[in-house]
């Protein structure tokens, strides 16, 4: 099982919380106020991973196409929690759009390339399911929020012109139209910049991860490809999924613009 | 059988800075527009002019009352359409990036304009020489003054030839040469059929056949000077 990996002890593990420290002192010098929130991040960090960690080793013993798929739809549960409470402009009933562009997205693409390139065996294989369902909820989960509140903000800004629009007869969707494109063509740049720095300016953490655990470099590339493909793909429909799922939030059923004085 | 008929329109709604319910802010306000008039619309700020324009087109929640062009209630309109028949130019219209033309033919571009014959280099060129605009189609639209803005925002509404015209305050920000083209333009839609309800804080030109003085929610019919 643990072929090239050097386990790292618990002892050493929770020595390596000292390295916190850095950020607890520059909170305390600095007044930032920061200091419950960097406690609280680093017991979340131990927690999470580890029950995580439990939850795979147990997985992995009992697997069963409903047990991951379970596992799955927590993740993407907790992802869609992250996402709207991260959202910044005033919105309201997005849990539902977002759970809804979060898993169409990252769960349905994480899923094709598990089957259609990895096929791994049996096909409801937690190994590969569960990671590479977890990055990809993970990328889209920001890349949803940033999508947003970019929208939004826009709709805001352009509120003279939607009501322009609105008032020579455009429906919400040709009023918006210009703010959709916006947030989407913002949301696909940063994922296209990690593709294009990817090896040169650093390892991405999957392939360092694979590296570390003593895998043949090569084949980590090949799953880092992969992955990064899957990320382009899945920001892209999730932040496309979300824009459509939500720009109506600003408007009234009558199709006209909720502009900050009347929202 | 008026072109335009509101009947009994309430507004009423809860301002953030005064809680304590909502406050009515028209109150069952009746109006006729006839084809082929201007009328003009006014009161102090705050009494709810542009909020009366609003709900004409329907780009306000009402809580009761009824609409209805040519004697056909309101409900027998798409949303779209009716706000394309009945057109409100608000008081800040903005242009989109692009040359005037792009901006002029912007409505053409819309859904509810689909199938509809866009209007020739030449009438819009006409219609910006009425509103004494001297500047040609391929001038860019963000390079205007914010007069000339409202102006080309005017042209844009009156080329998709509207039945009914909401205009609140247009001419606030224009000189007084600039403001009589846009009169003598509004006359000309107004000869060609339509009915033009305008907000004007500006002393009367003279062209209104009707006044109507908005106060404290009220709507009251003013003798014409």
């Amino acid at each position: 099982m643990t072929g090239g990996v050097i386990d790292i002890g618990y002892l050493e593990l929770f020595a390596a919380s000292a390295l916190m420290l850095v950020a607890g002192i520059v909170s305390w010098r600095l007044a930032l106020g920061q200091e419950k929130n960097i406690a609280v991040s680093t017991v979340r960090v131990f927690v999470q991973l580890l029950a995580m960690g439990f939850v795979l080793i147990y997985l992995f013993q009992y697997q069963s196409w409903w047990l991951v798929l379970i596992v799955i739809l927590a993740m993407a549960l907790c992802a869609t929690q992250i996402a709207v409470s991260r959202v910044k402009n005033q919105v309201r009933g997005l849990w539902l759009p977002v759970f809804a562009s979060l898993l169409c997205s990252s769960v349905v693409i994480a899923f094709v390339v598990v089957e259609g390139v990895i096929q791994p065996e049996p096909w409801y294989s937690a190994r590969q399911l569960v990671p590479i369902s977890g990055m990809a909820l993970g990328n889209t989960m920001s890349a949803t929020a940033v999508a947003i509140d970019r929208l939004f903000s826009d709709m805001d800004s352009r509120s003279e012109e939607i009501f322009t629009l609105v008032a020579l007869g455009a429906t919400p969707r040709e009023a918006a139209f210009p703010s959709i494109k916006a947030a989407v063509g913002a949301g696909i740049l940063p994922t296209l910049a990690t593709m294009s720095a990817a090896g040169i300016v650093q390892i991405p953490g999957m392939m360092s991860g694979q590296i570390l655990a003593g895998a043949d470099p090569v084949i980590a590339a090949k799953y880092q490809i992969v992955v990064l493909l899957m990320m382009s793909a899945a920001t892209t429909l999730a932040i496309v999924l979300i824009c459509f799922l939500t720009f109506r939030k600003r408007f009234s059923k009558e199709g006209y613009f909720l502009d900050a004085g009347i929202r | 059988m008026a072109l335009f008929e509101a009947r009994g329109l309430c507004v009423s709604y809860e301002m953030a800075d005064e809680p304590g319910g909502p406050a009515p802010r028209l109150e069952n306000i009746s109006l006729c527009l006839e084809r082929g008039r201007i009328y003009d619309l006014t009161g102090p700020s705050g009494a709810g002019k542009s909020m009366l324009l609003r709900a004409c087109a329907q780009m306000m929640a009402v809580q009761s009352g009824t609409l209805a062009l040519n004697g056909e209630d309101s409900s027998a309109f798409s949303f779209q359409e009716w706000r394309r028949r009945v057109s409100l130019v608000p008081q800040h219209a903005s242009l989109v990036k692009g040359t005037i033309r792009d901006n002029l033919l912007l409505p053409w571009t819309l859904r509810v304009n689909r199938g509809a014959q866009p209007p020739s280099d030449e009438e819009l060129q006409g219609l910006l020489d009425a509103a004494a605009l001297g500047v040609t189609l391929d001038r860019d639209a963000a390079k205007l003054s914010g007069g000339q803005a409202a102006r080309v925002a005017l042209v844009r509404t009156f080329a998709t030839k509207p039945d009914v015209l909401l205009l609140d305050e247009v001419d606030a920000a224009l000189d007084d040469a600039s403001a009589d083209a846009v009169g003598e333009l509004t006359e000309r839609m107004a000869a060609a059929g339509a009915a033009c309800l305008r907000i004007r804080h500006r002393a009367s030109d003279g062209r209104a056949a009707e006044i109507f003085r908005l106060e404290r929610g009220i709507l009251k019919r003013q003798a014409v000077a």
